[in-house]
């Protein structure tokens, strides 16, 4: 910056020049994300002959063919509602455990804490497909098999990590002087954590827990081994959907995407609050 | 307040752990996964069958997983089992014994195939596919001078190709080389037999390297998308392909969509004969299945006539039974049934066989096959050299499966030779 100075007259083009390429740079973004999802409606609102046509139209025809042969294939609702009901108990699960795990990682200090976190993520080391075997000859043993509660513990373990990890920047991010204040107008050690610490966490932790309700809805594996009849929209669908004609493809996408973006969309003020609190 | 959320979690937690204990057989496949076999599948085969059916279709890997689990578990809800002959070989233990059923309308080469080299009767024969070749009515005025569509040779598809190249402007031949397709099973019951006549003995022979030559030239003509490409009959209706190679259940799609723009003949004819491979699924019984008489009835009824016109309009595969198909089939069954008669019944017709005796080393088997195609066709790597190297890990395996020979190799006492 010491030559601002002499370049003094041209130091509007730069910012100019900045601005078009931070424009820019957010169009290429907003357009990295936006096309794919355009051209999965677009096709999954076409004609099984258009899909496979080219050129692509970039309006749909909105021929409902596609989509209605998913909507009455056997077990769409059921497993829809299988995933929302599994998705939602690894999110209260994983928030449940996670978000103490978290504040207990940022204000005390233990013998083998750092082994803790490191054990953590460790549970991210094995791939599902290793551990399916044993987690579902368990389970098939103690009677969790093909039951809800049995996929969500599973899930639960996949999103703990991050559960762990978010929360604890989190709350590291919470001034400790907040929480003695409290105690010096007579809260406990609990109180001040329910009435201080968690409102200013609540935005984060909502948002760790969209992170396990998305980890858990794209599942596919364990869901797969370890539930027949209560199965996931993610494992009813994208076995079959990888070996299925093109216009199936797209409407199944779109049938995978469509619940989690309305449910992100819902949640989303909550996302935006997670970077706020991050980068203060 | 505290135990009134106590008590309301417990009250949804054992809401959520009971299970329904339905009485239905589970059918748990690896066959009829693409979402509209599946329904067909439910709709068509199953509905008429006396008692409650769950058709489950499964990826391969969780279909083998979940298996396992409930073998090891020792009990387990999986009633009948339906996949290929190639996944219940690394499960022969798991399997009960259907000498019980009887098979005398199946033919005796796939009965014997479902024995699993054992004294019982592992899984039944169920349906069987296979694959041709097909094109768009377009290509066939490029069609070399004087040869016959449906009894081609592997040096006129080439001269086929090439014409189409030049004159089109691009390449058209397709080829399934993408990750899911099946492009090993080109080699080993396609190309190898055709050239060689032999599947694993004459690897790395002479014919064998004429072969890969040749299929490098095919390669020119080929379009080189398709190492992306795993179900043909996408290319061909989207017209990046117009000539091809591939499973019939692969290519329905465009006979049944576009029934006039398509045709279906036999593969090509090498030196050697003409080459080609018969796919059998079958159905199985698990030793956990909880209802012995249930699996046993459904397989029953799996294999009558009427079943397996049923499962043939569903998935296109064919029956393993003689039946009378009735004039209505659906297109796609009508052009690969008489691409497959005429195959089969070629003078030079060499049926060669799914690889017999492997057992959990059918996959690496494939994998040789494969390895093979990517560093001659795909890393240009010298040929021979290439060759000689799969040949020992070829050798190394059979030796360590100590497999037999099976078709179109000659019987061997002790494994099969790779020479």
């Amino acid at each position: 910056m010491s030559d601002v100075t002499i370049a003094a007259p041209r130091e509007e083009d730069v910012h100019r020049a900045g601005r078009f390429v931070f424009w820019a740079g957010i169009a290429l973004l907003v357009l990295w994300v936006l096309v794919p999802i355009w051209f999965l409606f677009v096709n999954a609102l076409s004609a099984p002959s258009e899909v496979t046509s080219f050129p692509k139209r970039f309006w749909p025809s909105f021929d409902l063919a596609s989509l209605q042969f998913f909507w009455n294939f056997q077990g769409v609702t059921a497993a829809l509602w299988n995933s929302v009901k599994v998705a939602v108990l690894t999110m209260v699960l994983s928030i449940g455990m996670g978000a103490p795990a978290g504040y207990a990682l940022t204000r005390f200090d233990f013998p083998g804490k750092e082994f803790f976190r490191i054990l953590v993520i460790m549970t991210r080391a094995f791939p599902l497909p290793l551990l399916a075997l044993p987690l579902a000859v368990m389970f098939i043993r103690t009677g969790l098999d093909d039951t809800v509660l049995g996929l969500a513990l599973v899930h639960t373990m996949l999103a703990l990590p991050f559960a762990v990890l978010i929360t604890f920047s989190l709350f590291s991010g919470i001034p400790v002087e907040l929480e003695e204040a409290a105690w010096t107008l007579g809260c406990n050690r609990l109180q001040a954590v329910i009435k201080v610490v968690l409102p200013l966490a609540l935005p984060g932790i909502m948002a760790s827990a969209v992170f396990a309700f998305v980890i858990s809805w794209n599942e596919v594996f364990a869901a797969a081994v370890l539930t027949i009849e209560n199965r996931t929209l993610t494992a009813f669908l994208l076995q079959s959907l990888n070996v299925s004609p093109l216009p199936l493809k797209f409407a199944g996408g779109v049938a995978l995407v469509m619940p989690a973006l309305i449910f992100i969309f819902a949640v989303r003020k909550y996302l935006f609050a997670m970077w706020g609190i991050a980068n203060r | 307040m505290k135990s009134g959320l106590k008590l309301a979690f417990l009250a949804t937690a054992s809401a959520l752990i009971s299970t329904s204990l339905a009485a239905e057989t589970l059918f748990w496949s690896t066959q009829a996964r693409p979402i509209e076999e599946t329904q067909a599948m439910r709709e068509q085969v199953l509905a008429g069958f006396d008692g409650a059916v769950t058709f489950e279709p499964s990826d391969e890997g969780p279909w083998q997983t979940r298996l396992e689990a409930e073998l090891q578990a020792g009990s387990g809800r999986i009633g009948v089992l339906g996949a290929l002959h190639g996944n219940f070989t690394p499960l022969v233990e798991g399997l009960a014994d259907l000498s019980a059923v009887d098979v005398s309308a199946v033919a005796p080469g796939f009965v014997e195939l479902g024995r699993l080299e054992t004294d019982e009767q592992k899984y039944i024969p169920w349906m069987q596919a296979s694959f041709v070749m097909a094109a768009h009515r377009d290509a066939l005025e490029y069609l070399p001078e004087g040869a016959d569509l449906m009894a081609l040779s592997y040096d006129e598809l080439i001269e086929w190709a090439g014409n189409m190249h030049r004159e089109s402007g691009e390449p058209r031949f397709g080829f399934p080389a993408g990750p899911q397709g099946l492009k090993h099973r080109f080699f080993q019951g396609y190309m190898l037999p055709s050239f060689t006549g032999s599947m694993v003995t004459e690897f790395r022979s002479e014919a064998a390297e004429q072969a890969w030559e040749a299929f490098l030239e095919l390669w020119t003509h080929t379009n080189p998308a398709s190492t992306n490409f795993s179900f043909m009959q996408e290319q061909l209706i989207s017209g990046d392909a117009w000539v091809v190679f591939d499973h019939t259940a692969r290519l329905a799609d465009a006979f049944n969509e576009r029934p006039d723009d398509f045709v279906a003949f036999p593969a090509p004819s090498g030196p050697a004969g003409r080459g080609f491979m018969p796919v059998l699924a079958g159905v199985a019984v698990p030793t956990t299945a909880p209802d012995m008489d249930a699996s046993m009835a459904l397989i029953n009824y799996l294999l009558e006539p009427e079943t397996q016109i049923a499962t043939l309009r569903a998935t296109n595969f064919f029956p393993v039974i003689d039946v009378e198909l009735p004039d209505d089939m659906p297109p796609s069954v009508q052009a690969a049934g008489a691409a497959i008669a005429a195959m089969s019944g070629a003078d030079d017709a060499l049926p060669a066989l799914l690889p017999v005796g492997l057992g959990a080393l059918g996959g690496q088997f494939n994998q040789i096959y494969a390895d093979t195609f990517e560093r001659i066709v795909l890393a240009r790597q010298p040929i021979r050299a290439v060759l000689d190297d799969q040949a020992e890990a070829l050798r190394r395996l059979i030796e360590e499966a100590e497999a037999p020979c099976w078709a179109p190799d000659a019987m061997s006492d002790g494994a099969c030779p790779v020479n």
